[in-house]
């Protein structure tokens, strides 16, 4: 039987053209017994490899193929049974190697011997070895592979016949000579085919990866592929090659070679369990927590989670306890002590540095989690559950999250490297693949399409899989201009689809990190990553594989304002407040959310929640996890919302389906929203445990094992003595909505950050905005949260040289003028009335980060040599740039130096240009020039107009500090009759009006019919207009809405609740455009007012 | 080296388990006596894709992914009297055969 013991998959990167799966799969059918995975210069398919070998019953044969000696020569190294281990280590400090570009060197064998030495080394036509055999030095040939020896376990001559023409590496004649080599020297030789598709016909594929791999146009001077022979060939077609070889270097047949290529298939035969341990279970150890033996580790985790106890009283403090008891069995029973004592030692790490930790993720379900301090719900009032998070009988690895401060991620990757140390942790790797963007790039280049041309439709083509390319072409109505159906374009759409799925590299994983045993580097390949941290191969699948437990460190922005806000609140008033502490029963808070005002607010400021709150109008902490729960495609899809709110405003009497089960589904007025609920009606009506119950929940989610659950639920309802009339609406309902359900913890954890953001905008609003726009958490622009914070009141402080810091800071000011028009909209629905903040007597001050062009460093050194008398003085000794210095100017940084001296930023652009020739003339060492700077006076040129100032500050910083953009159209928005934001609220459902405004969002949602929808958010000072685009105004429009950023638009109201409210547009200008015509048109009407006048 | 004339009628060639063993060229039957050697080539498809062929889709996927996959002999074959060195080409995707006579020594 013949084993493949050469094979590149596509995780041999920009080289192989199939998945690990497809060559498996081939090879299963080709009734092959094993197959080899020997990707070059990494492991990163294996376990892919090795769980696809499994299932289609082929032993997996694992190795690598190494680039060598200067990336001349590239040589296949095979792990032996047992030597897997050695093979990774090898390969990790190939890796690591970037001195000598991750190439192995004969140096590199000699230090890591004690590895090498237990692996198979085969040498091809490209190897060191065969290309001195070709070169006919047989002497130094054999004295190569004699010094080569007692490097590795074993050696071989590989040979390889693509049948190229000529006698170069690949063709019959090279292969002959290598073998005649290994006869004439008893060396063994194998004979492998150096497969890297899986068809003839991939070869295009295979030329595409070529060029994008070595960056040249697809020509036949830069392409390696002479013909289509390198693809998985079957037994027979083998055997012939191995019959052509061998009586071209005088043997009667192949079955010599064919033979020792069975025997060394045989040595290298791996299992999956044993050798790659698949299945295995690897957690730091008891010593990493100053315990002996796994039994102490139980009993610390006891007494620490008992520890937490004190935070319940009376009866729930008995129920607690009892919880405890259970979840304790629970991870006893699986052996996952360490990684919860491992989790809290890292979120105790990190409150102990002034990180902000919240767990996040079905983690918040366990009371273990929350009585250590990682998760910050308390779960047992909030019906959350362990067995959804983690349960004897669930067949994978429970997987803690915890979000921290974006801005401090990486000192908890510190802290966790410096506690377990890198012998036991990793980062984990991400595969990316070509996705159409990429794909179209790459072809593009390949066939010489011009870069603009790919570069257009790179650009408007959505994030997509590369084989949808061709539909999405066809439905974007803005691409119909470009010419797609040139046999060109149609060839480069099509290969581009051919690239779908295939990896192009390994990136970091955006959060996960290792917590293993010190074993991990026995059991992955690993490298150093961009970033500079230990990263496996594996993707995060693969550690699950085999054992690795990872945990994911989100980097969340609001965390970041969150802390920031808390600073800022702390400095200005002197009060430090513990936002973990504070009460979920606000009203002041709840009456923010209500009022839709939520820009800024975590989870719930997008247009589509901003809708979906003001028709909700949450009145509880719990009912801010049923919005959370409710805003996502599956809810919003099957109209899940519309019964709740309608039940919840009493427009609908609850729906009781049976007293038993109105206790689970009371909260969420009769509708199921929580994979909490499923389980616990499902556990209720059949009896089973909830962890049984839960196996039963995700069973629903699959269409082929819900008939299953069907067949069992309806006898087992049956016998607990339920009707068979309320057993089949039960079955209907958890059918239908099992799938949308969502975990109610995951929600929890989410509904706490996003009530503390808005406890934090009511109460300290000013402190707030000034978090957010230092760490920009959402998805508006900062000049949206500008305008926001002048909405409420709060000033904004221009960019001051003397003043601002890097970041938006908060400064108390005097309360003038009226309290901002800003009112609640019509609470008609809940007869409530609303009270929001005051938010006057502050301001925020603009900061330096946002003067576009200056780096660190610069402002660094402003800060540094501050106070500044004049702007002479700063042009001396602050270490800014020109560029920096002139744009601070021009945003009025240096305008509070010179109040009331009738100087102008006019004036001091002019003395600037003297001070900045005279500082340049000075360092080019002209002092015969005798230059002398003029003084500063006022030259009587007039000051920039609002306008200009507008128009430098937009340029210069990307917002309109001064005032809202906005004002300057308003008299053409009056005179066009253009409804201001605040206003719309009073017109009536169907309503034909005209909105302006600056484009703050533009979203595509992917809708499953394919219909694209587009959701444009237009700011016009007064709030937000949202703005829906069907597909039959897209044609028109879609160009405009993605290029512009200024519109007035046509819609027809809808209202959608109390005080949801949006526009269906019918057509939409370019806001500019407009207005010129509009001025032009009005000095017509005046000229014509004065023609009549004559 | 020299193609056929375009008006030639289309060779015949006898290979009855894939290897060519006999072959017609210009009304003269031909031995093979022996395979010098034999190489497969593809590539530069990229270089066909302006030729207009491919204005239908249909055809899109079978101009490119044939790749222009060709077998080639390069043998020594007899009529009666001196051998002669000839190149037999398989056009993969069409199966026709192309011969030509080779002035390169064995």
């Amino acid at each position: 039987m013949f084993t493949h013991l050469h094979v590149a998959s596509g995780y041999s990167f920009k080289y192989g053209t199939a998945s690990a799966g497809q060559l498996v799969e081939r090879a299963a059918e080709f009734g092959m017994s094993a197959l080899a995975l020997t990707d070059r210069d990494g492991m990163a398919g294996a376990i892919r490899f090795v769980q696809e070998c499994e299932s289609h019953g082929v032993a997996p044969i694992l190795g690598v193929n190494l680039s060598f000696l200067q990336k001349k020569y590239r040589i296949t190294l095979l792990a032996q049974a047992g030597s897997l281990p050695a093979l990774y280590r090898l390969v990790s400090a190939v890796n690591r190697d970037t001195a000598n570009e991750k190439v192995l060197t004969f140096e590199t064998l000699e230090k890591f011997s004690q590895y090498s030495s237990q692996i198979l080394a085969l040498h091809g036509p490209d190897s060191y070895l065969a290309s001195t055999i070709a070169a006919r030095r047989d002497e130094s040939a054999l004295s190569i592979f004699h010094s080569a020896k007692e490097l590795f376990a074993d050696q071989a001559i590989e040979v390889i016949s693509h049948r190229s023409k000529g006698d170069g590496p690949f063709s019959i004649a090279h292969a002959a000579k290598l073998l005649g080599f290994a006869r004439k020297h008893d060396i063994p030789a194998v004979i492998s085919n150096a497969v890297r598709m899986l068809d003839r016909t991939d070869g295009p594929v295979a030329d595409v990866l070529d060029s994008a791999r070595l960056l040249v146009p697809l020509h036949q001077r830069h392409i390696e592929r002479s013909n289509s022979e390198a693809y998985l060939k079957n037994e027979a077609e083998m055997a012939l090659i191995a019959d052509e070889v061998s009586r071209a270097a005088g043997e009667s047949n192949g079955r010599l070679l064919l033979r020792t290529t069975s025997e060394w298939a045989e040595r290298a035969i791996l299992s999956p369990r044993r050798d790659v341990g698949i299945g295995s279970i690897h957690l730091p150890e008891p010593q990493m927590f100053g315990a002996q033996r796994h039994e102490e580790l139980a009993e610390q985790l006891r007494r620490r989670s008992e520890s937490g106890l004190h935070r319940y009283s009376g009866a729930l403090s008995v129920q607690a306890a009892q919880r405890l008891e259970e979840e304790l069995a629970t991870v006893r029973t699986l052996g996952y002590e360490a990684y919860f004592l491992a989790v809290a030692d890292i979120a105790d790490t990190a409150r102990s540095k002034g990180i902000r930790v919240a767990a996040r993720g079905s983690g918040a379900g366990s009371l273990i989690c929350y009585l250590l301090g990682i998760s910050g719900v308390e779960p047992m009032s909030q019906g959350l559950l362990m067995e959804r998070f983690c349960s004897t009988l669930r067949n994978e690895l429970p997987d803690i999250d915890i979000d921290v401060e974006s801005a401090r991620r990486l000192e908890i990757y510190d802290a966790i490297f410096e506690r377990f140390g890198p012998e036991r942790t990793a980062t984990v790797s991400m595969v990316e693949t070509y996705r159409a963007r990429h794909a179209i790039r790459d072809v593009g280049a390949a066939l010489g399409i011009s870069p603009m041309e790919i570069d257009l439709i790179a650009k408007s083509l959505p994030h997509i899989r590369a084989r949808n390319i061709g539909k999405a072409l066809e439905n974007l109505p803005e691409l119909k201009n470009l010419k797609l159906d040139t046999p060109l374009m149609k060839t480069a759409i099509h290969l581009a689809g051919r690239l779908d799925g295939l990896p192009r590299h390994l990136s970091m994983h955006p959060c996960a990190v290792l917590l293993s045993d010190k074993k991990l580097l026995d059991i992955a390949p690993t490298e150093i990553n961009a970033s500079g941290y230990q990263m496996v191969q594996y993707d995060k699948d693969d550690v699950e594989a085999v054992g690795l437990l990872k945990l994911d460190v989100l980097g969340v922005r609001m965390q970041s304002a969150i802390a920031y806000s808390l600073q800022e609140i702390e400095r200005v008033e002197g009060t430090k407040i513990d936002i973990d502490a504070i009460a979920l029963d606000d009203s002041l808070t709840f009456d923010l959310i209500k009022s839709t005002r939520t820009l800024g607010l975590f989870q719930i400021e997008s247009p589509g929640q901003r809708e979906l709150v003001g028709k909700f109008a949450p009145q509880t902490f719990t009912d801010l996890i049923i919005d959370i729960s409710l805003f996502r495609p599956g809810p919003v899809k099957s109209d899940m919302i519309t019964p709740f709110i309608n039940t919840r405003h009493g427009f609908r009497s609850k729906p009781v389906i049976h007293p038993d089960l109105d206790e689970i589904l009371h909260e969420t007025e009769g509708v199921v929203v929580f994979h909490e609920q499923v389980i616990r009606i499902i556990a209720l009506m059949t009896g089973i445990s909830l962890a049984q119950a839960d196996e039963k929940r995700r069973e629903l989610g699959t269409f082929e094992s819900q008939q299953e659950v069907c067949d069992w639920f309806y006898p087992a309802a049956i016998s607990q003595g339920y009707e068979l009339s309320l057993i089949t609406q039960v079955w209907e309902i958890l059918r239908a909505f099992a799938s949308f359900g969502f975990c109610k913890a995951h929600a929890a954890a989410f509904a706490l950050p996003t009530y503390q953001s808005a406890w934090l905008k009511s109460h300290h609003t000013a402190a707030f905005l000034a978090g957010v726009l230092t760490h920009d958490p959402g998805m508006y622009p900062r000049r949206v949260i500008v305008d926001e914070a002048r909405q409420w009141g709060i000033e904004i402080a221009p960019i001051d040289i003397n003043r601002s810091e890097k970041s938006y800071c908060v400064e108390k000011v005097n309360v003038d003028g009226a309290r901002p028009p800003y009112e609640a909209p019509n609470t008609a629905s809940t007869g409530a009335i609303l009270t929001l903040p005051d938010a006057r007597g502050y301001a925020i001050r603009m900061g330096l980060a946002d003067i576009q062009g200056a780096n660190e460093k610069e402002i660094d050194s402003i800060l540094a040599n501050r106070p500044y008398v004049d702007l002479a003085d700063f042009t001396h000794r602050s270490g800014a740039s020109a560029p920096t210095t002139k744009a601070l100017l021009l945003v009025g940084a240096f305008d509070s130096l010179y109040v009331g001296q009738g100087i102008n930023r006019r004036d001091l652009l002019l003395h600037f240009h003297d001070l900045d020739k005279f500082g340049r003339n000075k360092g080019g060492g002209q002092m015969a020039l005798q230059l002398v700077p003029s003084t500063l006076e006022a030259s009587g040129l007039p000051d920039l107009t609002p306008a200009e100032r507008i128009r430098h500050e937009v340029d210069l910083t990307g917002m309109d500090i001064s005032h809202h953009m906005m004002e300057f159209y308003g008299e053409f928005l009056n005179s066009v009759g253009a409804i201001r934001s605040s206003d719309l609220i009073h017109q009536r459902s169907g309503a034909t009006v005209l909105v302006a405004g600056v484009k703050v969002a533009l979203q595509t949602p992917p809708v499953r019919s394919g219909r694209r929808v587009m959701f444009l958010t237009l700011d016009d000072g007064y709030g937000c207009n949202d703005v829906t685009f069907f597909e039959n105004v897209q044609g028109d429009h879609a160009n405009l809405l993605y290029h512009s950023w200024l519109f007035l638009v046509r819609g027809v109201v809808r209202k959608t609740g109390a005080r949801g409210i949006s526009l269906r547009a019918l057509s939409a200008w370019e806001l500019g455009e407009s207005y010129s015509k509009w001025r032009s048109l009005s000095e017509v009407n005046e000229m014509k007012v004065g023609d009549t006048g004559e | 080296m020299f193609e056929q004339p375009a008006s030639a009628p289309e060779p015949r060639v006898l290979a009855p388990e894939g290897e060519p063993i006999e072959f017609i060229y210009r009304g003269h039957r031909f031995h093979i006596h022996n395979i010098l050697s034999r190489w497969q080539e593809s590539g530069g498809w990229w270089n066909r894709i302006s030729d207009g062929a491919l204005h239908n889709s249909a055809h899109l996927e079978q101009s490119i992914f044939n790749d222009g996959g060709r077998a080639i002999w390069r043998v020594e074959a007899a009529p009666v009297g001196a051998l002669a060195t000839f190149e037999i080409e398989l056009d993969e995707l069409t199966g026709k055969w192309i011969i030509r006579p080779t002035s390169r020594p064995a």
